[in-house]
């Protein structure tokens, strides 16, 4: 069985791009590309050692940030995991500035919208990795 | 010791995606600081300790902080402790925080009785905030017992960040790395002000009062020495 890319989601608790980050981590996982993709929560990597690599288990990850201190793509990186893309959402929400998003505890109509705009990006990176598409 | 920025509480939720106990903590978290004790606590964020939040270690330093987790593994805990010092409390989900918190929905969406887990969870964490801080809360009016006005200060807010919390972080050079040092214009003042020069008559003295907050190699001391007086100096000079 192959193995399934990483996806790890920063969660900031400060800002509104942390929320979304960890929604657009469960479109992803759970609505566009279930059997591709796990979630691993950032949390666990932060304390290193074992429990960090058992969860990273070799594979491949996508890290997604709310901000540049890049904290998801650093942590996986720490943790010896292969970070193969790390997109931050400022990046996605310069794209598309009409999403600007609110809320921290629940996101916004525009939050939840730009969460699912990165959604997407995340698939199309799946697609590309695997060499196959995703259908939700 | 240096008298150090107004004293609050951080709050470090480990936020876990993968169960719904972690977004039970997420927003426990939230509720308290954003509404419940807005002004008395700031949020610490958790990878921010590992990805090189100095800012971050540095108020889990100075400050009590608590730690709410979502499960038994204690992520948010055991990294604060690992990184910056052991949390002054530590709140642990699913380990007896709540009799009732199996019917909580999914970590994407809680039920209703996951949010009322959330309530719970937060009244808990708001009762330690109290005691660290020794406040007296008056729960009727829902605002401090010795501030009238409190309530109205504590309308919802973003959420509050450590990186703010004033405690200062000064990077030096030293042994030819970069050393980041906490509250050395906080410690380099309280010396100004009891007259003490900036020369080797006062260099024990100042690493005494270095170490006390910040981690310095035995290897490297008397570097850190050297650095620290040469910024004393540069400091003193700037005072004048």
């Amino acid at each position: 069985m192959r193995q399934k890319i990483i996806i790890v989601p920063c969660s900031g608790i400060g800002k509104s791009y942390g929320t979304v980050t960890r929604e657009a981590a469960y479109v992803v996982t759970e609505d566009l590309c279930p059997e591709r993709t796990r979630l691993v929560p950032l949390a666990l990597l932060v304390l290193g050692g074992d429990e960090a690599c058992s969860a990273l288990g070799g594979a491949k990850a996508i890290a997604l940030d709310g901000c540049k201190l890049s904290c998801a793509a650093k942590v996986v990186a720490e943790s010896g995991g292969a970070v193969a893309h790390a997109i931050q959402v400022p990046e996605v929400f310069r794209r598309h500035r009409d999403l600007k998003p609110s809320g921290i505890a629940a996101l916004d109509e525009n939050g939840l919208r730009l969460a699912r705009v990165l959604a997407q990006e995340v698939k199309e990176l799946v697609d590309s990795m695997t060499g196959e598409v995703c259908h939700a | 010791m240096p008298e150090l920025p107004k004293r609050k509480v951080g709050i470090i939720a480990c936020s876990g995606e993968e169960i719904p106990e972690g977004t039970v903590a997420r927003l426990a978290a939230l509720k308290v600081l954003q509404s419940m004790r807005a002004k008395e606590t700031v949020t610490l964020c958790l990878p921010l300790f590992l990805a090189g939040g100095e800012g971050d270690r540095a108020f889990a330093r100075f400050h009590p902080t608590i730690a709410v987790d979502g499960c038994e593994k204690q992520c948010a805990a055991r990294g604060t402790e690992m990184y910056s010092g052991k949390p002054a409390a530590s709140i642990v989900i699913n380990h007896g925080a709540c009799a009732n918190s199996s019917p909580l929905g999914t970590a994407r969406r809680l039920t209703q009785a996951g949010m009322q887990v959330v309530s719970d969870v937060a009244d808990q964490i708001a009762r330690h905030v109290d005691e660290l801080l020794d406040l007296k809360w008056d729960r009727r009016a829902g605002a401090r017992a010795d501030s009238p006005t409190a309530q109205a200060e504590s309308e919802a807010r973003q959420a509050p960040c450590s990186c703010g919390s004033g405690v200062p972080v000064t990077t030096l050079h030293v042994a030819g790395r970069k050393a980041a040092l906490v509250a050395l214009p906080l410690i380099f003042a309280q010396f100004r002000e009891a007259g003490k020069l900036p020369d080797d008559s006062t260099k024990a003295e100042l690493m005494q009062a270095v170490k006390i907050y910040n981690p310095v190699p035995d290897a490297d001391e008397e570097a850190y020495a050297q650095a620290v007086l040469q910024e004393y100096s540069v400091f003193c000079q700037r005072s004048h």
